[in-house]
């Protein structure tokens, strides 16, 4: 019972801190929530149906699931990165001086226009992701591992860790870090700054899309309203691990996680939002910066 | 090789610069005096292309500068140390000077570092340190450093003494009459009008905006004046 908690919360909790991390890191870098960001995990859910979808009508899931699995993640990846960066283009960048709340506002636009698209075009009702994983899986003692949690465990760490490589190692990633610090003096530094915040968003997006993708695969049903909740809980991770702190999303999503499954093992799944949103309450009242806050997010002015 | 002509710049519906006239020669250091307010940071934020003029030219040169963005002034060879040092506090210093040379090619940062290490030994010494463990002395050599990672034609100074002990600022002065030796153009703003002006060779004074005298920095230093308003005498 122990194990398989801990099984099923590290899968539930890997996705929460993907989406994590598009919030975190656009907060570090921009001061800005973007609440559009569940929705474009959302979007990602959906690219991953259409796309396996048209996979498995061209046989290539029957010769290789796992090469049409990675096809998918890929793709879908890659348009929800596009995504990320138009809205910015569009939703953000013209107001990029304006007073905070202003950005805000139009990201809560982004995030309706989205859903409502979405609907529309995909229909209001729940999607069905083709049934094409049997849940075929592991046994270690009592508890039981599917192939896809192996999966979808082992592609978020690998995930995080090219992240926490990009970040630490490369020119752009301390580009990301000093803009990160001090805005103004990255641009002194001639850092092109329109550049490492498009950036930020084409990484984060892409992240959420290989949530979405996972998610879907995991639950198999994904509606127009996942990103949502997703999106909240996300954030609330973010905000748990301190905003702005890319190991702390990183952590807060795999707390959540963690929490919210042995939550619903030993006591019911109908509280587990109740246990989510009790910590972050929690959090807020005895450390409000987060756990690990203040490492990447902070300015120095 | 670089001219203000004419130079407007507001924050909203304050105007800051009210239309100065500048020039930087090759190889010169020339310092812009005057009180709190007069506009001095603020005409270094508007050649770095941080604030935009409202009217007027900047030619950097003989092309003109004041409507590309501020990372291609970088390109252009215009850097800046901005008052208060701005180290990036969580970069390790020597990712601060790595920043630093962002717009030059990969390699030229190997090539770079020994002179930079040679000229500012203690910062070969901190290398691995985070820029926001230095002291105010050391912050200010990593600050002069990361700027001269990016190979500047000219070098803006703002307040490179501010909040230093005598004897660190004595070394930064001498530090920037090294670089300036070495081929460097300065522009220097200093609330240490003595100083600099012993430093420069030529002065501007500025009073709310406005450019109120220019001349070689000896006379400066021997105009009543200004020796009454910025010299303590």
């Amino acid at each position: 019972m122990l194990l398989q908690q801990i099984i099923n919360g590290l899968t539930l909790g890997a996705v929460y801190a993907l989406i994590a991390l598009g919030y975190t890191m656009v907060y570090g870098i921009l001061q800005l929530i973007n609440f559009a960001h569940g929705e474009v995990y959302m979007l990602g859910a959906y690219l991953g149906i259409i796309i396996l979808g048209f996979l498995t009508s061209i046989g290539l899931t029957a010769i290789s699931l796992p090469l049409s699995i990675s096809i998918t993640l890929v793709l879908s990846m890659l348009f929800c990165a596009a995504y990320g960066m138009t809205i910015e283009r569009i939703a953000y960048k013209p107001l990029r001086n304006a007073p905070r709340l202003s950005p805000l506002i139009s990201a809560i636009g982004v995030s309706i226009f989205l859903q409502n698209f979405v609907m529309l075009s995909q229909g209001a009702t729940d999607k069905v992701f083709p049934p094409i994983l049997k849940a075929e899986g592991l046994s270690i003692l009592n508890a039981r591992i599917t192939f896809l949690q192996i999966f979808i465990i082992i592609a978020s760490i690998l995930m995080m860790a090219g992240l926490h490589l990009f970040i630490m190692k490369t020119r752009l990633g301390k580009a990301m870090r000093a803009t990160a610090q001090d805005r103004k003096m990255a641009v002194l530094l001639g850092i092109d700054i329109d550049r490492v915040i498009s950036i930020t968003f084409i990484i984060g997006s892409g992240l959420a899309a290989a949530a979405g993708v996972m998610v879907a695969m995991y639950y198999g049903l994904v509606n127009y309203f996942i990103g949502y909740v997703a999106g909240i809980k996300a954030f609330t991770a973010a905000v748990i691990g301190g905003i702005g702190s890319i190991p702390g999303a990183m952590l807060g999503g795999i707390l959540l996680g963690l929490l919210e499954a042995f939550g619903a093992g030993y006591i019911s799944s109908e509280y587990k939002d109740v246990f989510a949103f009790g910590l972050l309450i929690i959090i807020l009242i005895l450390r409000p910066e987060g756990l690990l806050g203040k490492q990447f997010g902070e300015r120095s002015k | 090789m670089l001219k203000l002509e004419n130079i407007y710049t507001s924050y909203g519906p304050i105007e800051a610069l009210k239309g100065i006239n500048i020039e930087v020669k090759e190889k010169e250091i020339v310092c812009l005096i005057g009180g709190n307010g007069a506009g001095k940071s603020t005409t270094l934020m508007t050649i770095s292309g941080i604030n935009r003029p409202t009217k007027g030219r900047i030619i950097f040169n003989g092309e003109e500068i004041h409507n590309i963005p501020p990372h291609r002034i970088v390109e252009k060879g215009i850097s800046q140390v901005p008052e208060g040092r701005r180290i990036l506090p969580r970069l390790t210093v020597k990712e601060n000077l790595e920043m630093g040379a962002f717009t030059r090619p990969k390699n030229d940062i190997q090539e770079i570092l020994p002179w930079i290490f040679e000229t500012f030994p203690v910062l070969k010494e901190r290398e691995k340190q985070s820029g926001g463990t230095l002291s105010g002395g050391e912050q200010q050599m990593l600050a002069i450093a990361r700027a001269l990672m990016a190979r500047p034609k000219l070098l803006l100074l703002d307040e490179p003494s501010l909040g230093l002990a005598p004897i660190v600022a004595g070394k930064i002065f001498k530090i920037i009459k090294e670089i300036n030796e070495k081929g460097v153009t300065v522009l220097l703003v200093e609330q240490n009008a003595k100083a600099a002006l012993k430093l420069a060779h030529r002065g501007y004074v500025m009073e709310t905006g406005r450019i109120v005298m220019k001349e070689n920095a000896e006379a400066l230093l021997n105009d009543p004046g200004v020796r009454k308003a910025y010299l303590g005498e």
